[in-house]
């Protein structure tokens, strides 16, 4: 606005009251952007009502639908619905589709990705976006019921890709991690909001895109922002109420169990977050979950030692949160290798076992007792060492240098965060597996909170970049069958008992394969790629295979070539004609 | 003439006091003069008008209708006036502070010759304000985080053409969900 002498005037003499403004009539008043969406009833069932801990136990027993994250809670991301089989396959077509497409300023528009699992229960399904988005739909026709979107500033921080992985219901409520790291209970049967908890700190560089895990009377969730020299920490609050039940940091503090194995002030940026849900076994009532890189990501020299617990499992005593056991994937981890991979719970020949694909390139199945190391099973490309497959000895070859070094595999591991899966059917494991290589370089920085604590860089552009989808015999670490796929797998993968395998691919592509062979059977192209959580449920006794597409997030860790790809958010969910 | 010692300290007293209300003033402190920015000063020198429509950008390289701070009302609500000026495509004012996240209330008003409108983030669901000419009307949003939060004009982008606008949240996250470690080095 032009400014007039006289206000100039005023305002060197201090004089502030030339602002003057129009004086209009008041005759508009807003409206929220739902009051927009033709025929969306802003409600739905109240389905979730009689969802609890003790009901998700035996979600294997209401295949219709997927409760939690995994489907249940042994991680195992199998269905035992059986319409859809490898006879009658090639006949899916898709049922409906969701666009949830993107309407005014986004948060970190370049990195969105539509990464979520749907939940279903009793016909209504819960998905979750990018930028705070939850929406309830109907599941047997796609109908959105009502709309949540929480107001994301748009300079959070985040390590990677603006993100969420999917919602957790119980007991009317809908539990949501927000981008900025506050956990809302939302009202199941209209999406507003019951209580509201802040569990992570964006001025020091905290982020949530987990899904959260309901236990008991609880839920659970773990923050995210490794890469910003932060002290990760897991956190259950009451249901009911929001109070928080415990906080358990992956990093301890001086004179902490594993305190032994920082050096100085280092557990203060030691990172260790947990960004992906854990698995639950409630007969032996503890919880599995993973723990990621240490601060600084790539240069080890500012935190010798191995650093406990980053690159991890803890088994935690869901009830407080303490430690009953760890086992740690990758000790002194400076290749950014994490440790969050999902733990697939299984029982076999009378073992209670953990299946567990680190992106260190290496399968480890360990005593989910006692945390107790079984075997491991090398399942990528691998140069930056080595693990004893009997004993799980680790000797470490190459790390970054300050000039740059290959080494395999690149930042995002052999396998991304995408999640593995066991059939019960073939008591086979099926995993997306990234063939690519990075230069690693090492690059000293000094901490500054709430910036980027990397210490060094990984570059993946301009090498070779493929991957497969790979079934392995947990048994004995064999590998069944093998499917070379042209880019990355980075989708997770699903299985159900009617013998099949589904994923999808970066091109967009959805595919299906036998399960006992690794012969595919069906493809759909979605028209963006796929780095989500496909699951099935069935409404009316109708099976649906529901497949989130909506290419993006850290395509530079993983999948650099694919950089200008389609971008896209839609859910497909197919079913027989 | 001789001036006194008390008569002195008197005109300094009133002299600061005028001084302390004026923007132009406030930018001699030393804080802000250190940051004066060659790459800035070297932009401004090349479009003086860099804040509106000129010879060379269509609209504007980003908004001005300057900075405001919201007052908080004795019901906790922070509160703002903004309007659209005829013929700028833009808020003025376009940025708006508060100290800590909370519940805002903006009256918008529109001044300029063509409908506008206002697309307010807010949790839970943007809130959409229509602006008719010379209409105006006050939306309520909440924000209870750091950071920052965009607004703009939905309607032939009028965004992109300068109707963008800024809310900065002010402080720090809640005690309870900070980390347990000593204080830490920030930029």
């Amino acid at each position: 606005m032009k400014t007039s002498p006289l206000c100039l005037l005023t305002a060197l003499l201090g004089v502030v009251a030339c602002e003057s403004f129009p004086k209009h009539p008041i005759t508009q008043t807003p409206k929220p952007l739902t009051a927009f969406v033709e025929n969306m009833p802003g409600s739905a069932p109240d389905v979730t009502r009689s969802v609890t801990g003790e009901r998700i136990v035996r979600a294997r027993s209401e295949p219709q639908n997927w409760l939690t994250y995994y489907g249940a809670y042994d991680g195992q991301r199998f269905s035992s619905l059986d319409q859809i089989s490898r006879d009658n396959v090639k006949n899916l077509k898709t049922a409906w589709v969701f666009q949830a497409g993107v309407i005014g300023i986004q948060a970190a528009p370049a990195t969105y990705s539509l990464e979520a699992a749907p939940l279903v229960v009793d016909g209504v399904m819960f998905l979750s976006g990018w930028d705070g988005y939850v929406w309830a739909l109907d599941a047997a026709n796609g109908n959105p019921l009502w709309r949540y979107r929480h107001a994301i500033p748009l300079d959070t921080p985040l390590c990677c890709g603006n993100v969420n992985r999917g919602v957790a219901v119980a007991k009317g409520k809908v539990f949501f991690s927000t981008l900025n790291g506050h956990l809302l209970a939302l009202d199941a049967r209209n999406g507003r909001l019951i209580w509201e908890k802040v569990f992570a700190d964006v001025r020091a560089g905290e982020s949530a895109t987990a899904a959260p895990l309901v236990v008991k009377n609880m839920v659970i969730v773990g923050s995210s922002g490794g890469e910003y020299g932060v002290r990760g920490h897991i956190d259950a609050f009451d249901i009911d109420t929001g109070a928080q039940a415990w906080r358990r940091y992956n990093v301890p503090k001086p004179g902490e169990p594993g305190s032994e194995t920082w050096d100085g002030d280092s557990w203060e940026q030691g990172g260790g977050t947990s960004w992906i849900t854990g698995t639950y076994d409630p007969d032996l009532d503890t919880l599995y979950w993973g723990t990621g890189n240490p601060g600084p990501s790539f240069d080890g020299t500012a935190r010798p030692k191995n650093n406990l617990y980053t690159s991890s499992v803890v088994a935690l005593d869901p009830d407080d949160g303490s430690l009953k056991w760890h086992y740690q994937w990758t000790p002194h981890d400076v290749w950014d290798y994490d440790g969050v991979n999902e733990n697939i719970l299984f029982d076999q020949d009378g073992r209670k076992l953990l299946a567990h694909f680190d992106r260190n390139g290496y399968l480890f199945i360990l005593d989910r007792t006692n945390g107790q190391f079984v075997r491991a099973t090398k399942f990528g490309r691998v140069t930056w060492g080595d693990i004893d497959e009997r004993t799980g000895a680790v000797t470490p070859r190459i790390v970054p240098t300050k000039k740059g070094i290959e080494i395999c595999p690149g930042p995002a591991g052999a396998k991304e965060w995408t999640h593995a899966s066991y059939s019960p059917q073939t008591k086979l494991l099926y995993v997306p597996v990234i063939d690519a290589c990075a230069d690693f370089k090492l690059i000293p920085q000094e901490f500054k909170e709430g910036m980027a604590y990397w210490g060094g860089e990984a570059n993946v552009a301009g090498k070779p970049q493929s991957g497969y989808l790979k079934a392995f015999d947990p048994l004995n670490g064999r590998e069944v069958w093998s499917w070379p796929a042209r880019h990355p797998m980075v989708a997770s993968v699903l299985t159900t008992a009617g013998g099949l395998v589904f994923t999808g691919e970066p091109n967009g592509m959805v595919d299906a394969f036998d399960s006992r062979t690794g012969e595919m059977l069906w493809q759909f192209q979605t028209g963006s790629g796929i780095h989500s959580n496909p699951i099935s449920y069935s409404v009316a006794g109708k099976q649906y295979i529901a497949v989130p597409s909506g290419w993006g997030g850290w395509l530079e860790g993983f999948a650099p070539e694919m950089y200008g790809a389609s971008r896209g958010s839609a859910l497909y969910v197919f079913a027989l004609p | 003439m001789k001036i006194g010692l008390r008569s002195s300290v008197l005109v300094a007293a009133a002299a600061s006091l005028l001084l302390s209300g004026c923007e132009y003033a406030r930018l001699l402190r030393p804080k802000v003069l250190k940051q004066l920015n060659p790459r800035v000063v070297r932009l401004v020198n090349e479009f003086p008008e860099v804040d509106r429509p000129n010879e060379a950008i269509l609209g504007r390289l980003f908004a001005h209708g300057g900075l405001s701070r919201a007052t908080q009302g004795s019901d906790g609500v922070f509160r703002q006036r903004i309007h659209v000026p005829k013929n700028q495509y833009m808020w003025y004012p376009a940025i708006i502070t508060m100290p800590k996240g909370g519940d805002l209330e903006l009256e918008f008003s529109n001044d300029d010759v063509v409908t506008h409108a206002v697309m307010m983030p807010s949790n839970g669901e943007r809130e959409v304000l229509f602006l008719p000419v010379r209409q105006a009307g006050k939306v309520l949003v909440k924000l209870d985080q750091p950071g920052l939060y965009w607004f703009g004009c939905p309607i032939s982008n009028h965004a992109g053409r300068g109707m963008l606008g800024l809310v900065i949240v002010k402080g720090e996250t809640p005690a309870e969900a900070k980390l347990d470690r000593p204080k830490q080095d920030r930029p």
